[in-house]
């Protein structure tokens, strides 16, 4: 059978079918982004006529009136100023929280990937729970907990449900990143008198650097992007976060209308943070050991 | 004497206290860590299992202890076993063509052609971006009247004139496809990343030994990517088990109750209802489906791993 099978194969259709998948890949990809970016500086009127081709004129009138800048606007002003106010509150929660969620990371991953020590296994398995509970559950406890204590609207409180849901994935994933990093560099430290958290913070954290940063951009694209946790904990209160205030700027809102062109200009406004750090994330690819510390070594 | 002794043995016996105090050290920080998550994470959850065991009355304010009452309830509700049974259409959609998306998608990156570098940085965005934003650009290609989907189809003849995508037997499956344009670059990431770690020393001794391109993928990629595939399935399988905000935006579990997969129904019974035991209760089985998931994919790689080492030794 496999005899019939030594023939080389031609492979002169290789760029086709590279080219092809790239061509598929590229519009399946940005399609919906050129959709969103056409209509948000295009008139209401106009989008619903030109959905395919362009449009007749362009405006930033859109843009404006989600950054308050034009004074034309009223219907909307109550949604677009939440969406101004949402990026102000997420950008409030997330950025703590993503960092403090990567430092606790850092020392989790540096005891589980680094040392072996009695009851690993088991620890490890709660880790793995945790990383997988639904959020959904873990909004339960919290959303009853905050309506009696009445933290419901503080982000303080949103601030550590999404850490409930990021650490644990951190941990695991930066575990992997630092069973990968050669161990002598800390022993030669250590030689040369440095106290552990020395090493710690001067040698393994700096040469982890990459992992750590993927882990804190992971972590606030998590929060950043959250709906149900920002919803439930702050929709409507003036702590409300960014996709709520996005999904009550959109056209899905039911019961009343909301012009698309507005919620293309604030979606594309919501997608610089994410794009500026999915361009930096992109550079960790080559460096990021992404296998699973279970099986690392045998590897 | 005790120093005659280290004198003797200096080398074994400091690595001997460096080892000790390793553990020590780990045991510290794990320490730490695990109070931590304790605190964030069980006692919330032991919150939750005794919230589950009680009735609450959200007006007068009181909790009456029923037992496993809401856990019989969910079980044989045919609402939840309706949930349930989307929960488990809805990922395996959305899985298998986010993997078949993201396996092929990561080939294709990992070959070179002009624009290489940007449809790499670019192809993380659908991941990246808020799940309001896909439901919502998703909602106006599959719109009836004013969608491109329909603008682009129903001119050649394939669906009529204002076809209705999001119907009551489609809704389910074009959630599941919005999900997917969302989770698709995940895999991508893993797979590029795992691509990129096989020796090009490989594939040239298998061209001077005359193998095709299709020999070298199934003798050289695939074998690479066994290890990859097995927590891409994890991680897609937990994301969709456990998706909510984009099902939520685009249909709100509608039309009727066609795309209300578990996490939505307990949403409803939560902050709809206000049934907290029993959606508390509803809440522990897709956790149940979750860690079996997870539990599942931790044997796997053990018995992996204990393979591995009894082959090296």
């Amino acid at each position: 059978m496999a005899e019939a099978r030594r023939k080389i194969a031609g492979e002169g259709w290789r760029p086709w079918a590279v080219g092809a998948g790239a061509l598929f890949l590229a519009f399946w990809t940005l399609f919906p982004f050129y959709w969103t970016l056409k209509a948000s500086f295009m008139s209401e009127i106009d989008v619903l006529d030109s959905l395919v081709g362009m449009p007749p004129s362009l405006t930033l009138d859109n843009y404006l009136r989600v950054l308050g800048l034009s004074a034309s606007d009223s219907i909307f002003g109550g949604q677009t100023r939440a969406v101004m106010e949402g990026f102000v509150n997420s950008a409030i929660v997330a950025l703590p929280s993503a960092a403090f969620a990567a430092l606790i990371a850092s020392f989790a991953g540096y005891a589980f990937g680094r040392f072996e020590f009695p009851g690993k296994n088991a620890l490890l398995f709660t880790l793995l729970v945790s990383r997988v509970l639904p959020p959904i559950t873990m909004l339960i406890p919290y959303f009853v907990f905050f309506s009696a204590v009445g933290m419901v609207g503080s982000l303080f409180g949103l601030g550590i449900t999404y850490l409930t849901a990021v650490v644990p994935l951190l941990s695991w994933m930066l575990m992997g990143y630092f069973a990968s990093l050669p161990v002598e560099v800390e022993r030669a430290a250590r030689i040369d008198g440095c106290s552990r958290l020395q090493v710690l913070f001067y040698v393994t954290f700096p040469m982890a650097a990459p992992g750590i940063a993927a882990a804190f951009i992971i972590a606030f694209l998590v929060s950043w992007n959250d709906l149900l946790f920002g919803i439930v904990l702050t929709g409507g209160t003036n702590a409300q976060t960014l996709s709520p205030a996005l999904l009550g700027l959109s056209p899905l809102m039911p019961g009343f209308r909301t012009e698309l062109v507005l919620f293309a200009a604030a979606s594309i406004l919501s997608t610089v943070p994410p794009l500026l750090l999915a361009l930096v994330f992109q550079r960790f690819i080559t460096g990021l050991n992404i296998s699973d510390p279970v099986t690392t070594g045998g590897d | 004497m005790a120093g005659a002794q280290t004198a003797a043995l200096p080398a074994r016996e400091a690595a001997r206290a460096r080892q000790m105090s390793d553990t020590q050290f780990a045991l510290v920080i794990i320490l730490g860590v695990s109070l931590l998550n304790a605190a964030i994470i069980f006692v919330p959850l032991v919150y939750s299992a005794w919230l589950s065991l009680h009735e609450s009355n959200v007006i007068l304010r009181t909790m009456e202890f029923v037992g496993a009452k809401h856990y019989w309830t969910a079980i044989t509700d045919p609402k939840v076993l309706a949930a349930a049974w989307r929960s488990v259409v809805f990922s395996a959609i959305a899985v298998v063509l986010s993997f078949a998306l993201s396996l092929g998608f990561a080939l294709v990156l990992n070959e070179d052609f002009p624009g290489k570098g940007l449809l790499r940085a670019l192809v993380l965005l659908p991941w990246a971006i808020s799940q309001v934003v896909t439901a919502t650009v998703f909602s106006f290609m599959l719109n009836p009247n004013v969608g491109a989907l329909n603008a682009l189809l129903a001119p050649m003849g394939i669906v009529g004139p204002s076809h209705v995508w999001l119907s009551q037997d489609m809704a389910l499956i074009w959630v599941s496809v919005a999900f997917v344009w969302h989770l698709a670059p995940l895999g991508t990431f893993f797979y590029l990343a795992s691509l990129q770690t096989i020796p090009e020393d490989l594939y040239n001794a298998a061209r001077i030994d005359r193998a095709g391109p299709v020999r070298r993928f199934a003798h050289i990629t695939l074998p690479h990517l066994r290890h990859t595939t097995l927590i891409v399935l994890v991680v897609m399988t937990v994301e969709a088990v456990r998706q909510f905000d984009l099902v939520f935006s685009l249909t709100r579990g509608g039309p009727g109750t066609a795309s209300q997969i578990l996490p939505m129904l307990v949403f409803r019974y939560n902050f709809e209802f206000s049934q907290y035991g029993l959606a508390a209760a509803t809440s522990f089985i897709l956790t149940a489906m979750s860690v079996a998931l997870a539990v599942g994919y931790f044997l796997l790689l053990r018995k992996k791993k204990v393979k591995k080492e009894t082959a090296n030794g």
